[in-house]
């Protein structure tokens, strides 16, 4: 019996090919257009999420004990050789950097900004950050013997700096006296990460240090990790087994962000209601009047001994197949475009300046989770449950001859 | 008892198009039909005869009275006990064919085997069986709006009788059919009344439908007026 009615829904579909195909395209565009757009509004979030945590803290960053409370240089991580011998050995380390970091000031001989000085190994942050992708002009190089700096784009415009630009950046050393050096500058950089794009000034690392008179003492040590997820585990190990250093994870130097991830996902799923709301309308309306017309075709079936329930379980099939078919074209369609966005990203350059304020590239790559397919074959069954359920209140209310000859 | 296998008590239908309004489609009807019996239920429009016929078959309800067949009360019943009296025990022959549109037909014709779960090879023998005595075996693949009028009305007719019903109901069987294919269509139903024991009740006012019966009752205004 299952059979013969999923044949006569087969058929009943095949008969009326038009109203089936409205119907498949409906929800394969909309599944396409849903998909594209929680595609690459996480890819959005997740490129911000990871543009600050390569040009800031890391997955996991260490400081010395009492940093993050007062930034005072000289609560500096002294011991570090030895907390980056563990993390060599640790395989959930990807890599690893130190940076000494002050906050000074930069100043030209036209004005002078708030400038955050930041000393870091170029090859080390080349395998570690790969800060060298967010050269916008420039090297990433400091020059032989360290006098040249590279500065924030947002920093070097706002002081319309230019490659050799002579700048002086001061800061306290960790002797409580003021020293300058006089460097030119010899890249911009952009990380899309607005607090570093606006006050970093990167130096050599033996320049920061002498400047600094940090005696090799580091400021900061970033941590990136294979799998995000080990974060915890990582930073609790390496509390455990040293005591002169704090650890934080980029959730909680940054919760910020972690709150853009959780509204991001909220505002996905309140737009994928909104979406399958009116096209959920467009469906109920097709399958309603295809039901609707269809009335006297199920009066007959009833007056010929056909059970309600047995219609129910027609009009049923032929609506789980309209939906699995709309479903499946749209998962194809909008997965492969997923795919090649996500290889090839999308090009958004036309409003890069925009993109640029809020801590955006112009070119998004898109991401792909499971639950975007899972979500949206539960919208669209539910979609068509529902359309179906009205149609089949109506004709369980009427007699077989009402049917036959009055709908 | 075999002098009643359809009785009919009391029965009375009245219609409510709109408030206030009522409508006497059927006045008191006492009737008895017998087994194998071929009787036409006659007279002028709106004499009540598609009203009366949708009463026994189940498709309508009576205002008041009841309906048995074969001493089985049949007013009252639910869903599931009249979808399977009428999937078992009665053919419906309509005017309008009422054939599944999305079916072919040989599926229309095999439509109510498989909703009592025969198997499919004693389908497709007894759809055979009853399209070549109904000299429909060339047309069984094709579509209902593939046919002609009087193809579709033989389809119908073998929808109706593949199943081995007990009583056959025929509203206006002959009204869209011209006159050679109303003959032929009589001639058929005689020969199933004859060959394999149907009872066959028509509503009709055609004389050729009229004459054909072996008993003719007529209704007049909702009530009996002979037979």
């Amino acid at each position: 019996m299952y059979r013969f009615v999923f044949k006569m829904a087969l058929n009943s579909l095949m008969q009326r090919r038009s109203r089936s195909l409205l119907v498949v395209l409906m929800i394969s565009t909309s599944l396409w257009g849903l998909l594209f757009m929680e595609g690459i509004y996480d890819g959005m979030t997740e490129q911000l999420i990871a543009n600050a945590i390569r040009s800031g803290s890391g997955d996991v960053v260490l400081y010395g004990k009492g940093y993050r409370r007062e930034q005072d240089i000289k609560r500096a991580i002294a011991n570090h050789a030895e907390i980056l011998q563990v993390m060599a050995g640790d395989p959930r380390v990807a890599s690893y950097s130190t940076r000494i970091m002050q906050d000074g000031l930069l100043a030209t001989a036209r004005g002078s900004r708030p400038a955050r000085i930041i000393g870091v190994h170029p090859e080390m942050e080349k395998r570690h950050a790969r800060l060298d992708e967010y050269m916008e002009q420039g090297e990433f190089d400091f020059g032989g013997q360290g006098k040249k700096a590279i500065i924030g784009a947002r920093l070097a415009e706002k002081l319309n700096l230019k490659i050799g630009s002579k700048i002086v950046i001061s800061a306290q050393n960790s002797v409580d006296e003021l020293t300058s050096i006089v460097l030119r500058v010899g890249g911009m950089i952009r990380a899309n990460n607005m607090g570093f794009d606006e006050t970093a000034v990167l130096v050599s690392f033996a320049r920061a240090n002498d400047m600094l008179f940090m005696q090799g003492a580091v400021s900061q040590i970033s941590i990136l990790l294979h799998d995000q997820s080990d974060a915890h585990g990582v930073q609790e190990s390496l509390l455990h087994q040293f005591s002169t250093i704090e650890a934080f994870r980029w959730d909680e130097i940054a919760p910020v962000l972690l709150q853009s991830r959780q509204m991001m996902a909220i505002f996905n799923q309140v737009t994928s209601g909104l979406v399958f709301c009116v096209a959920g309308l467009g469906i109920f309306g097709v399958v309603l009047v295809s039901v609707l017309e269809r009335m006297r075709e199920f009066g007959i079936m009833l007056a010929v001994g056909t059970r309600f329930r047995q219609i129910g379980l027609l009009i049923f099939y032929e609506s789980m197949l309209l939906g699995l078919t709309g479903f499946a074209l749209g998962a194809a369609l909008g997965g492969s475009t997923l795919l090649y966005l996500q290889s090839h990203g999308l090009d958004l350059s036309l409003m890069s300046e925009g993109l640029n304020a809020f801590g955006l590239d112009s070119m998004v790559y898109a991401v792909i989770r499971w639950n975007y397919f899972s979500m949206a074959l539960g919208a669209v069954l539910g979609s068509i449950i529902l359309s179906t359920v009205i149609p089949l209140r109506i004709l369980r209310k009427a007699k077989p001859i009402q049917a036959i000859s009055e709908m | 008892m075999m002098n009643d296998f359809v009785r009919i008590e009391k029965i009375s239908k009245i219609f409510t198009p709109a408030k206030g309004v009522a409508v006497a489609a059927l006045q008191d009807i006492d009737l008895t039909i017998a087994q194998h019996d071929l009787v036409v239920l006659n007279g002028p429009s709106g004499s009540g005869k598609t009203t009366l016929l949708n009463i026994i078959g189940g498709l309508d309800e009576p205002t008041q009275g009841q309906v048995s067949l074969a001493g089985q009360r049949l007013t009252g019943m639910g869903e599931k006990e009249w979808s399977e009296t009428r999937r078992d025990h009665i053919g419906f022959v309509f005017q309008a064919y009422n054939l599944l549109p999305v079916l072919s037909a040989r599926e229309n014709i095999e439509y109510i085997m498989r909703l009592q779960n025969r198997t499919s090879a004693e389908c497709a023998a007894r759809s055979l069986e009853v399209a070549r005595k109904l000299g429909i075996e060339a047309v069984l693949d094709a579509l209902p709006h593939e046919l002609s009028g009087g193809q579709q009305q033989r389809v119908a007719v073998a929808r109706a009788v593949a199943s081995k019903p007990r009583l056959i109901l025929a509203d206006e069987p002959t009204a869209n059919l011209d006159s050679k294919n109303g003959n032929d269509l009589m001639e058929m139903m005689q020969r199933l009344n004859e060959d394999e024991g149907v009872t066959i009740i028509f509503s009709s006012h055609d004389p050729m439908v009229i004459n054909t019966a072996k008993r003719s009752i007529v209704l007049h205004d909702g009530r009996v007026v002979e037979g």
